[in-house]
């Protein structure tokens, strides 16, 4: 190895040197690449595992699923958490347009979360002033935690299996500071439940 | 406390008309969400929120249950509910204005302290290197000086 050599390797050891100490300051100046921003929404059993979810239910009685939102979009967010309730023939949120469901918010969860950070709550439900006439079924009431909501919503029976079939599901809406207004972030979860006279 | 006491008191002296309570149910909205777009800067510059954050959390409850209300045609009480919600995010636009320009000088302060450490840490390390060189330069000419020819036989 030669002098010129040396000297080389050294003014480069010496300028590393310099980058080590000032990488603190350039942490805060250097933007640095951002992961994927996402939301997430999850739906589980009353055994918080992701099986039970009930489904004959019968007027009056009480159960609950675990519902979830996780924030990783990078800042601090506002959610709309909405609570709907759909017959067989009712449109779903499209996924594909990107469009929420046409049908009344039954319950709306409002949260604010941080980056990283998620919120779990046990939805417990029970529905009201059931009534059964023919092949038609009328719900006029739910009760989400204390709250008694007025739905009426009738299901006609099932022609294969003869249920009386409800869709519960959860649209995630997010506020947009920007327009000042809450938009359907395409995510939702929901679960089926079949009304029995009797269980 | 204020906000029990709002919740009791507002329906003995509200009519209840589906129009005020949706109107109420609208402002509450709006205050709502400029008071989270607010808090969102704060945050945003790094301050520490979660007092306010708390205090969205219990205005978010009030806006749910003041929708519940009105969907039972409950007016009085969505109509409470929703002044409930507006009073309880009174204020909280401007605390986190508070907050974000004491954040904005904190975090400038911090990096002003973290440039001077890291320029001032540079300056050493460079003197240091330029002394090592020196020092290290003057060693090797030494040692060249001071050999010797040698005459080899032939």
């Amino acid at each position: 190895m030669n002098f010129e050599t040396v000297k080389l390797f050294y003014v480069f050891s010496c300028i590393a040197l310099c980058l080590v100490i000032l990488s603190p300051t350039l942490l805060t100046i250097v933007p640095f690449p951002e992961g994927e921003k996402f939301s997430e929404i999850w739906l589980l059993g009353p055994t918080h595992m992701m099986e039970g979810y009930p489904f004959d239910v019968s007027p009056g009685a009480s159960h609950h699923v675990f519902l979830g939102v996780g924030n990783q979009m990078g800042d601090l967010e506002c959610y709309s958490l909405q609570v709907k309730l759909r017959n067989e023939s009712e449109p779903m949120p499209d996924k594909l347009a990107g469009t929420p469901s046409g049908l009344p918010t039954v319950y709306d969860y409002r949260l604010f979360l941080r980056n990283n950070a998620t919120w779990e709550k046990e939805f417990s439900f029970s529905f009201q002033d059931v009534t059964f006439e023919g092949n038609v079924c009328r719900i006029s009431k739910i009760l989400i935690e204390d709250n008694v909501v007025n739905v009426d919503k009738i299901a006609l029976q099932n022609e294969g299996d003869k249920g009386f079939y409800y869709q519960v599901f959860f649209e995630l809406w997010i506020y947009n500071a920007t327009i000042s207004a809450f938009q359907f972030h395409n995510r939702y979860v929901g679960f089926w439940v079949n009304m029995v006279r009797q269980l | 406390m204020l906000f029990l006491f709002m919740v009791q008191f507002v329906p003995l002296c509200f009519a209840g008309s589906s129009d005020e309570a949706g109107e109420a149910i609208e402002r509450a909205e709006q205050d709502l969400g400029s008071a989270f777009a607010a808090v969102a800067e704060a945050e945003g510059a790094r301050a520490d929120v979660s007092v306010l954050l708390d205090t969205l959390d219990i205005a978010g409850g009030f806006l749910s249950e003041a929708h519940v209300a009105f969907s039972a045609r409950n007016y009085e009480s969505a109509f409470s509910l929703a002044v409930a919600c507006s009073s309880a995010v009174d204020g909280v636009a401007e605390d986190a204005a508070r907050l974000k320009v004491a954040a904005e000088i904190a975090q400038s302060a911090s990096f002003f302290s973290t440039l001077t450490v890291s320029l001032i840490g540079v300056g050493v390390a460079i003197v240091c290197a330029c002394f090592v060189w020196w020092f290290l330069k003057r060693r090797y000419f030494r040692r060249v000086l001071d050999m010797k020819p040698e005459v080899e036989v032939a």
